[in-house]
């Protein structure tokens, strides 16, 4: 086709990457996956991604080296992109800082010198909560505003955006797109990558930890990772109307008190009461809730306190599709999906601190 | 038929006869008459059909004509013609179609009629009389497999004997639906006996009898096996589809409405948002066992393994109640009905009369595998919990207030401090009775009449008696706290120390304290309810910090 394009995917192994390379050569465009390892790519739903009416040409790469770590062959293919979409990142809690530096800003460093040198349109993957620790509304035309990140990945990713934001100003040509939480299928509620709020979940409904610093109004933004996918990519093909642009991904919009609400309708599920950040102590816990609370509660908690809205009208008015309904009913259908894949459930006799499955 | 048309005709003209002239009516003999069915004592009904738009009465008109009682109805073509419409586009979803329409429909197409065949005859053609057995046939054939379903269900649960009368009550709707097929559609099934003679298979007839005859003995949950056995493998060559004896395609699922709420170690359901039912500890554990989505046996192994014994009758209990579903894979919600009855619905038992009702840890349970519904709405059940915890909140920083005033002399501070322990005490009582919203403070110690007397009186002459207490001394003061403590151990006494836990006594008592506080909260806001003061929620938001004492170390 005339307007196929080439792109270049960083991260497609990853949970929104393999399906935004899923839906571009479906598109019939040509994309050239970047993996740490030739690997196959397997998408949300367990499938591989094969080539649709586009083709796949593997490239393996590492953002975190200058070039990234590209063999005089791939960086040729790498050269003649039309499109970078920069899904690369560590979204884990609680790593060291170095390993935010040198994946989340030092791979965008990477990836941003390699655009610059072929003046190469990237649509950026951002994260909403660079938003960092603040109530009322988070635009999209906002960036710094001198707010404070709620933990190392929001730091990372806050930094990694500022640096875009200043090589679009420099002349390079950049979309940006923010989701928030990203979660299981819109449809389904299916997701293979339990990251983020999962671990929260397990750790919560089987009792393990059962006080929580939060307000029954903060608001947490769920994301379906289908909704995310189709943004990016609409943002890599259709790049003149997003270009210049910063694009909320948001979802469904779940107060604490909806969280509490939903978990108390499965009976096996334990629903953990929120206090008030203020009256709480960890030493409180007992010594069997703490170093639950310690490894997996404590790095999200910043998101129990905040009562942030997303104002998503740029990327309503890009996407041509209605906003996410129904939030209640799509948090149903993450723990229905949640249950019958085994990941929540009745406390196995021995846990892990960390949430982790047994594998 | 029982009468002959010279009868019938002379029936119909005494009856036109008590009738207003006007109208041109074609008019048919429906019913068990017209069946071929019926005995002397049968009704007559005749239909009376005009060729018009209107919307004629549903309602008969009864007549008693040589003897016999006559019902006469009317309907317009078009809504006989609407009647018809409806249930073809009913039949794909037999589970919706009413027996109502359904029975109108049947009593029509196999009227026998008596004026105006022409028109009678062309209504009867909008529906072909083989299209109807296939949309009546499988409409029992519906019913058949939910009960059949729900039997299954409850012989695995080990409720034997109900499992048999489901299995009966299948073993109807599923000749039922066999008859309809070979044209034996009227419903009631007190002419079955009837029917089964006219279909000509004397093997199906009796066979069905010796089933239906079979009677497995209460409690052997063997030969209700064998019985339900026998039940399927007929009904399956009777042409029943969808029901293999496969327990495991039964899966236990969600109630809408229904959540879990606990609190120290008692559970609360709540149903519809409505009403509370609360577990005993043994229902309570079987309860938290339940995944919902999983296979029937797969959830009662597991509440097998909480090691309760004979937890197929507690989920059997929670199924009756509406707490949970059960549902056919590909198959939707089972939903049993008896013949011609509707399904029955949730249970609701007579309400809990447990007295006190409450404790801050949660309801009074009739024993470990009590299923209690409270005797109060919910958003009340809630608003007392948290009345409750918020008085005993207040009765011991009161006391500790009175205190602080005895020290310094302050008699008129004392003596103000000591009512309002009073009558938070009085407060708490009233909440763990369930009394909610509470009388006004004033009128306190006059409402204990609402309470059992052995319990109110006394309460009420030593609440009174303190209301009216002055204090001019230390000494006139140490006695006044004594005997305000000695008043409270009296409303503890009554209640029970569960409803007032000492939360001073030390950290861990008022922290256990808070967090139940909180607990009552969480389920608070889920119902709405209301909270005793804005006071409260600042409370448990300060972790008990009181604005003007300093933070215990």
């Amino acid at each position: 086709m005339s307007d196929s394009l080439t792109v270049l995917v960083t991260g497609a192994s990853g949970f929104v990457g393999t399906e935004v390379t899923a839906r571009l050569t479906a598109a019939g465009h040509t994309v050239l996956p970047l993996t740490h390892r030739t690997t196959d790519l397997v998408r949300n739903n367990g499938r591989k991604v094969t080539a649709g009416r586009g083709t796949i040409t593997p490239v393996t790469g590492d953002i975190t080296r200058p070039g990234l770590g590209l063999d005089d062959e791939a960086r040729r293919l790498v050269a003649r992109a039309d499109r970078i979409v920069h899904c690369a990142a560590v979204t884990d809690f609680g790593l060291p800082d170095e390993r935010y530096e040198t994946i989340n800003v030092a791979g965008t460093r990477h990836v941003l010198d390699l655009a610059l040198a072929h003046r190469t349109p990237l649509v950026h993957v951002s994260t909403a909560y660079v938003c960092g620790e603040r109530d009322g509304v988070a635009r999209e035309d906002e960036l710094d505003v001198g707010q404070h990140p709620g933990n190392g990945y929001e730091k990372s990713k806050l930094t990694a955006e500022t640096m875009v934001r200043k090589a679009a100003a420099d002349g390079l040509p950049v979309a940006v797109v923010r989701p928030s939480i990203v979660t299981g299928a819109s449809r389904t509620g299916h997701a293979r990558d339990r990251k983020t709020i999962y671990p929260v979940l397990r750790v919560l409904t089987r009792g393990l930890v059962r006080t929580v610093p939060g307000h029954y109004d903060a608001l947490l933004d769920l994301v379906p990772v289908d909704r995310v996918a189709d943004l990016v990519t609409g943002a890599a093909t259709r790049f003149d109307e997003a270009e210049g642009h910063t694009l909320h991904a948001v979802g469904h919009v779940l107060t604490l008190r909806d969280f509490s609400d939903v978990l108390a309708e499965y009976p096996s599920f334990q629903v953990p009461r929120f206090v008030p950040p203020t009256a709480f102590s960890a030493d409180a816990l007992t010594d069997r809730e703490r170093p639950y609370y310690r490894r997996v509660i404590a790095l999200y908690e910043t998101y129990f306190r905040r009562r942030v809205h997303f104002d998503d009208t740029q990327a309503a008015a890009f996407v041509r599709r209605p906003p996410a309904t129904g939030a209640r009913p799509y948090l149903r259908r993450l723990l229905d999906d949640c249950l019958a894949t085994g990941y929540l459930g009745p406390a196995p006799t021995t846990d892990r601190p960390d949430g982790s499955t047994h594998r | 038929m029982i009468l002959t048309e010279d009868q019938l005709q002379n029936l119909l003209d005494k009856s036109l006869a008590e009738l207003p002239r006007g109208t041109e009516w074609a008019v048919t003999l429906e019913g068990s008459i017209a069946e071929g069915f019926g005995n002397p004592s049968s009704d007559i009904d005749f239909l009376l059909v005009a060729r018009s738009e209107d919307d004629l009465p549903t309602m008969p008109s009864l007549l008693f004509v040589d003897g016999r009682r006559v019902e006469i109805r009317t309907r317009s073509v078009r809504q006989l013609a609407d009647q018809f419409r409806a249930v073809e586009d009913g039949a794909k979803r037999p589970g919706r179609l009413s027996e109502d329409l359904l029975n109108r429909c049947q009593r029509f197409l196999h009227s026998h009629p008596l004026r105006g065949h022409a028109l009678v005859e062309e209504v009867k053609a909008l529906l072909p009389v083989e299209r109807f057995r296939e949309i009546t046939a499988d409409w029992w054939a519906h019913r058949a497999r939910q009960s059949l379903r729900h039997a299954l269900a409850l012989l695995c649960l080990g409720e034997t004997d109900e499992a048999v009368d489901w299995t009966r009550s299948g073993l109807v709707q599923t000749v039922k639906s066999w008859a309809a097929r070979v044209g034996e559609t009227y419903l009631e099934p007190k002419w079955l006996s009837l029917q089964l003679d006219r279909a000509a298979r004397a093997d199906v007839r009796d066979r069905y009898w010796l089933l239906e005859a079979t009677a497995p003995a209460p409690g052997d949950t063997g030969a209700a096996h064998e019985y339900l056995t026998a039940a399927l493998a007929f009904a399956a060559q009777l042409g029943l589809t969808g029901v293999p004896q496969q327990p495991e395609r039964i899966t236990v699922e969600r109630v809408n409405g229904v959540t879990t709420w606990q609190t120290g170690d008692r559970v609360h359901v709540v149903r519809a948002r409505r009403e509370v039912f609360a577990l005993g500890d043994d229902a309570g554990t079987v309860w938290r066992s339940l995944v919902l989505g999983r296979p029937l046996p797969q959830a009662l192994a597991a509440s097998a393994a909480t090691g309760v014994t004979e937890p197929g009758a507690l989920l059997a209990t929670f199924l009756r109640y509406g707490l949970i579903r059960l549902a056919w894979k590909g198959g939707g919600t089972i939903t049993p009905s008896l013949p011609l009855a509707a399904p029955p619905g949730p249970v609701t038992p007579p309400p809990s009369t447990a007295r006190p009702l409450l404790s801050v840890r949660g309801a009074a349970v009739g024993g470990p595998r009590a299923v209690d519904l409270m005797p109060l709405p919910a958003d009340r059940f809630a608003a007392a919990a948290m009345g409750l915890v918020w008085a005993n909140v207040v009765v011991e920083n009161a006391v500790e207030d009175l205190t602080g005033a005895l020290q310094r002399g302050q008699w008129r501070v004392a003596e103000l401090t000591t009512r309002r322990a009073v009558h938070a005490a009085l407060r708490g009582l009233f909440s763990a009775y369930g009394v909610n919203p509470l009388p006004a403070d004033s009128d306190l110690v006059r409402r204990l009449d609402l309470l059992p007397a052995a319990t109110g009186r006394p309460i009420g002459e030593g609440a009174g008696t303190l209301l009216r207490r002055t204090v001019d001394a230390p000494e006139r003061g140490d006695a006044l706290l004594a005997d305000l403590r000695s008043f409270i151990g009296l409303v503890r006494g009554a209640v029970g120390a569960d409803s007032f836990p000492l939360s001073f006594e030390s950290a861990d008592t008022w922290r256990a304290t808070l967090e139940l506080g909180y607990d009552w909260l969480r389920i608070g806001a889920h119902l709405d309810a209301e909270l005793p003061i804005e006071e409260a929620r600042d409370l448990l938001a300060s972790n008990g910090a009181q604005p003007h004492r300093t933070p215990a170390p």
